[in-house]
């Protein structure tokens, strides 16, 4: 089958590695003072420490879940891109409904940039691995 | 889309997954089709029907509301 382009298989392995990481990195910037500029009461400027630290961890969180998303699945075939869009529609109708929501709901808009950059890749992930797994498990059963 | 491909591997004594691997494609892929759970693109199909050396409309068959 024609496939458009994803990553190769080893970089869901990298992307994991970078979600990983940027716990330990989050923690000890915090230690040091650098909160998150979006818990921040006023602006900090731009390319300051705080706002450096905060492009960093941003940066490391983003491309492991790029990266684990659009990885190449070990066998890749048109069940598995359907369910790959399939997913993908999902995640856009769950994200415009939880930014309606906040727009609504919430007066602090600055958490509407933490929503849109976290949760289509994030539900994404979680709703693709999901249905990858009930095949799975599906397949297992019947032996 | 009701499929016999159940009935045809039997048949030719071959299991999903030696079918999978003539056609390109994940176990999964060929189980979930024989239990209708998953539509293949016509490429497919055909793919399939090949391996049986049998016309499409033997193996894949349209259902009442399709």
């Amino acid at each position: 089958m024609k496939t458009h382009f994803l990553f190769p298989y080893w970089c869901r392995y990298l992307g994991w590695a970078l979600v990983i990481l940027h716990v330990p990195l989050t923690i000890i910037g915090r230690s040091y003072g650098m909160v998150n500029i979006m818990d921040g009461p006023k602006s900090t400027g731009l390319f300051t420490g705080v706002h450096l630290f905060f492009i960093c961890t941003s940066l490391v969180m983003l491309t492991g879940l790029f990266l684990v998303a659009f990885a190449k699945e070990k066998m890749e075939d048109e069940q598995i891109w359907q369910i790959r869009l399939d997913s993908l529609r999902w995640a856009i109708f769950i994200n415009y409904l939880m930014l309606i929501i906040s727009l609504v709901f919430i007066e602090d808009v600055g958490h509407m940039l933490d929503l849109n950059l976290y949760i289509p890749l994030l539900f994404f992930i979680i709703r693709f691995r999901w249905v990858i797994f009930r095949l799975n498990r599906s397949l297992s059963r019947e032996g | 889309m009701k499929n016999n491909i159940r009935v045809e591997r039997a048949i030719k004594n071959i299991t999903q997954a030696d079918l999978a691997e003539q056609v390109n494609v994940s176990r999964q892929t060929i189980n979930t089709i024989e239990s209708n759970k998953y539509v293949p693109s016509t490429v497919l199909a055909l793919k399939i029907a090949r391996v049986f050396g049998k016309p499409l409309e033997e193996i894949f068959t349209l259902e009442e509301g399709d």
